[in-house]
């Protein structure tokens, strides 16, 4: 008895086969990879909070430029005026040093002026500006979830 | 005891039952044998039973893949020991390091082993993939296997990046700081890729957690198999690559144009379309002991170098991990060092672009580069414009490399390194 002769053809059935198969193992592989992407991004944050009080108006001095550490920000007083400078340089992230007037980076040499402008160095923008609010209690109130522009002030 | 008497003990050994049970040839005593041991054992069958001549030349290879490989094992061997008393804690990990230094026995030359052979590992297989590409050697039909040598240079650095992070000390906090902010320049998914790499917005526990598991099981199971695929590949695609070689492997050798005057079979002599055609039997030898006992030697040599480094020189362990107050400068582990300066230029430019590119251009260049002629020949002239063009890109890199390293003070401003650099400048 001969074997039938090869055929390409694809009949009716052998197509909606092919179809469903390859269908459904490239929606079992796509999922799981998603839901082990989607398993790796934590749902929880243990970090520090971006909002945090930062004391009293009267603990800083008339014209000094506080840096706190563990928020990673300069606090500066001017007058009645408060504002908050990000101390985290914008180019790859590691905490500007206070120089003079102005803001050195020690990573890979970005300098900023007092209002958190780029003087020379790689970092690609300005400091960021946090919003400063005051809580009933009468404490210094900084989100670093707010982003705000360098001119504005918090008078208290 | 004497040499003569301890082979005569493992040939007493040999004859025993349990001897015969576990050495299936024993010392081989004659041409047979000495293929049958390289056939039957386990461990020496990743290897052909004899090899070109060419093959065991040092100028063929200088070793260096072989070197990047015995490297590879060691830091297993060494990591392995690690691991029994690290734990990936930023409260702990720093303290492991001082107990290892100061407390555990042996436990500071493991450590300095460990690093000295990453550092190591790192440069070899650089100095491997150089000579893969001045002899030519990823030409057809080994282009598959300079991809995933490509890959395997990249794994390499990965597993150099993620340890870099485990002692969480000040270098290890800010060089991944530095490196994942990097990556967070990333077109379109960038930002998302820093988070995920991290765990967080920035670099504390969850990301220690993350480098640990990728520095201890995934990175060296990707590593380990791909290392079995490119050996394996190696002999497949013909051994090493050899200037007699026949530009197409489908070259098929006729029995007319065998010698006369050899008397060996002619199922030594490979035909059809196997990478082992054209390979003359005269120019072979056995690889038991020719080939297995100069890789010894270069174990033996490897090991005792490594050894050395860690007796005399310690690994550098600088203060615990501050997270306020980065070290200026700053500085990436060397091989890291011409991107950070590249970086300091701009940091998608010096820090995405250029090294994409340089990434696209080792996985594609054996597609791109059509010359056929040149293989297995050091500084082919008949490549002189892929000779000229690949060493100009490694000039820039040693250069990049050595302004990083030696030429960068404070802020990341010029020093020179035999001048006493100014105080670095500190905040109010």
């Amino acid at each position: 008895m001969q074997p039938p002769p090869p055929s390409n053809d694809v009949s009716r059935r052998g197509f909606f086969q092919l179809t469903l198969g390859w269908l459904a193992g490239s929606f079992a592989a796509g999922a799981t990879a998603a839901a082990a992407v989607r398993f790796l991004v934590p749902n929880v944050l243990y970090e520090p909070s971006q909002r945090f009080k930062a004391g009293r108006p009267e603990d800083y001095v008339d014209g000094s430029v506080t840096f706190l550490e563990d928020e990673r920000v300069f606090l500066v007083r001017k007058g009645r005026t408060f504002r908050c400078l990000s101390a985290v340089c914008t180019h790859l992230g590691c905490t500007v040093n206070r120089v003079g007037q102005g803001y050195h980076c020690p990573c890979h040499g970005s300098v900023f002026d007092d209002e958190g402008s780029v003087k020379a160095g790689p970092a690609p923008r300005a400091l960021e500006w946090f919003a400063v609010t005051m809580s009933r209690d009468n404490r210094l109130v900084i989100d670093k979830n707010l982003r705000v522009r360098a001119d504005k002030f918090l008078v208290v | 005891m004497s040499a003569p008497r301890v082979q005569r003990l493992f040939h007493w050994f040999q004859r025993t039952r349990v001897g015969r049970s576990i050495f299936r040839v024993g010392l081989p005593q004659s041409n047979l044998e000495r293929s049958q041991a390289m056939v039957s054992s386990f461990l020496l069958h990743v290897q052909p039973a004899k090899v070109g001549r060419h093959a065991l030349r040092p100028s063929t290879t200088f070793g260096l893949g072989l070197i990047s490989l015995y490297l590879f094992f060691i830091l297993i061997g060494t990591g392995v020991l690690l691991m029994f008393y690290y734990v990936p804690s930023t409260g702990h990990a720093y303290d492991v390091m001082k107990d290892l230094q100061f407390v555990v026995s042996a436990g500071l030359i493991v450590r300095n082993m460990h690093r000295w052979a990453a550092h190591l590992m790192v440069f070899f297989v650089m100095l491997h993939l150089c000579r893969v590409f001045y002899t030519a050697a990823y030409k057809p039909p080994r282009e598959f296997n300079w991809v995933i040598g490509t890959g395997l240079f990249l794994v390499t650095l990965g597993l150099s990046f993620t340890g870099y992070l485990l002692p969480w000390d000040q270098l290890a906090f800010w060089a991944i700081t530095v490196g994942s902010n990097i990556a967070g320049y990333a077109p379109v998914i960038g930002p998302k890729l820093q988070f995920l790499m991290l765990g967080g917005h920035t670099v504390g526990q969850e990301a220690l957690t993350r480098f640990y598991a990728l520095h201890v099981i995934v990175l060296p199971s990707i590593a380990l198999l791909m290392i079995s695929v490119h050996l394996f590949r190696v002999r497949k695609d013909g051994g090493l690559a050899r200037p007699d070689e026949p530009a197409n492997t489908v070259q098929q050798m006729e029995v007319s144009q065998l010698p006369t005057n050899k008397s060996y079979g002619l199922m030594e002599l490979a035909r059809g379309t196997t990478p082992q055609v054209g390979l003359n039997p005269a120019d072979e030898v056995f690889s038991w002991p020719n080939l297995v006992f100069r890789e010894l030697l270069l174990l033996l040599a490897t090991i005792a170098v490594v050894l050395f480094l860690a007796i005399f020189w310690n690994a550098p362990l600088e203060e615990l991990a501050n997270p306020i107050h980065p070290p200026n400068p700053a500085k990436a582990p060397w091989y890291f060092l011409g991107l950070q300066e590249l970086v300091s230029y701009s940091a998608f430019w010096g820090g995405v672009v250029v090294p994409g590119v340089l990434v696209a251009g080792l996985v594609f260049l054996p597609y791109l580069d059509r010359q056929r002629r040149g293989v297995g020949r050091w500084f082919a002239p008949e490549r002189k414009l892929a000779t000229t063009l690949f060493t100009i890109g490694l000039i820039i890199a040693i250069v990049l490399t050595t302004i990083g390293t030696v030429f960068r003070g404070p802020n990341w401003s010029w020093q020179v390194p035999w001048k006493q650099s100014p105080a670095p400048t500190e905040g109010p």
